[in-house]
């Protein structure tokens, strides 16, 4: 009996030490398996990161792509008009400064960038005997000049990545006290960055010298672009236009000649 | 040509991961199996343009799977892709006996797979 229970107990004994085997060679399994598995996941996050890395060396890429286009644009409009030089690309710098300082989302935003470069594109469209006509333009030579915001946003209107271009291009003619062309637009109605837009265009003109007359000083261009505050611009880009310091302008006026 | 691709591992995740990797970006149909046995049975059935087999599973492996589907007519025409374990030199050569195409080596690149999956779709 007591060695009969013995047995039976050597017996239990040797039947969990098998047990204990078996689950120890499946734990080792699964414990393989989910080494095995780790591995795997980070060669999925190793091909993941240089697929993020492939596409955004793609998308800089084709944002430069993008950006020379524009320029060469801009350029072929420019290179018709003798004296304004490298005027919408100065324009481009200086309304970017005005509207970090306006604390538009996204200052270097290319959509901005693009829209101010390309803003006179629709002249492509005006016959040369006006856009050059020394003396004043007849009433229809007028009406003829005053196309040419409407005629860009046209040319542009099949190019979705100038889309926000578009609406510099229309509207930057436009005045703050609803007296502008081609829309009559008053206020903020006007897309922000076309009355950014207006402030940098005609700080520009100010300072560049003319046939008719030489450039305005710094402080004299600041002085007329305050004096248009609410009737041709918005108050609050002027106000963000007088807080940038002359060495800024300076340094654009400078770089881009 | 048949639009399915059957994939066949033991390992639910693999089976998962490879089936999620491989959704909706090429126009076959996916199928799963996780043994020899029941691949040839699904193969049977869905008849696949290519299959995807891990080596090491129970009941019937996957040498044995890829030669018994390149016996059947039903199935012979697939495209094989041996899943093997990267210290498998010896399996690679029982793999080829046994009639598979091609080799993904675990843990396998996600994108050699797409462009593998993508690459055999434009053949067909």
């Amino acid at each position: 009996m007591e060695l009969g229970g013995k047995t039976e107990l050597t017996h239990e004994i040797a039947e969990l030490a098998q047990e204990i085997e078996r689950l120890r060679a499946e734990l080792a399994r699964s414990e393989r398996e989910a080494a095995d598995n780790a591995l795997q996941l980070e060669r999925y996050a190793a091909d993941l990161r240089e697929t993020f890395k492939e596409e955004r060396a793609r998308s800089q890429e084709l944002t430069r792509s993008y950006m020379a286009t524009v320029r060469a644009l801009s350029n072929a409009v420019e290179a018709r008009d003798a004296y304004t030089g490298k005027h919408a690309e100065r324009v481009a710098a200086y309304g970017i400064e005005v509207a970090r300082a306006l604390g538009v989302a996204r200052p270097d935003a290319p959509e901005i960038e693009f829209g101010f470069l390309l803003h006179d594109i629709g002249k492509v469209a005006i016959p040369d005997a006006i856009l050059y006509k020394p003396g004043a333009l007849t009433r229809e030579e007028r009406e003829l000049m005053a196309r040419h915001p409407t005629i860009g946003a046209d040319i542009i209107r099949g190019i979705e990545f100038l889309q926000g271009a578009a609406k510099v291009v229309r509207s930057h003619h436009e005045r703050w006290d609803g007296t502008g062309y081609p829309d009559g637009l008053r206020g903020e109605e006007i897309p922000i960055a076309a009355r950014v837009f207006a402030v940098a265009d005609v700080f520009d003109a100010l300072t560049t010298d003319r046939p008719y007359r030489p450039a305005l000083t710094l402080h004299e261009a600041r002085r007329m672009i305050v004096l248009g505050s609410g009737s041709q611009f918005d108050p609050s880009v002027v106000r963000a236009f007088n807080s940038i310091d002359d060495e800024t302008f300076l340094r654009i006026t400078e770089e881009i000649r | 040509m048949s639009r399915a691709v059957l994939v066949v591992d033991d390992d639910q995740f693999i089976r998962k991961l490879v089936a999620t990797t491989l959704e909706d970006v090429s126009e076959f149909d996916l199928h799963e199996a996780s043994d020899g046995v029941e691949a040839l049975k699904v193969a049977q059935g869905t008849q696949p343009a290519i299959v995807f087999l891990d080596v090491d599973m129970p009941r019937m492996d996957g040498i044995d799977a890829c030669r018994r589907m390149r016996a059947d007519p039903l199935t012979s025409d697939a495209t094989i892709v041996m899943l093997t374990a990267a210290h498998g030199d010896q399996t690679e050569r029982l793999a080829e006996e046994a009639g598979a195409d091609l080799f993904l080596t675990k843990p396998f690149s996600p994108l050699d797979l797409l462009r593998l999956v993508d690459r055999l779709g434009d053949g067909a």
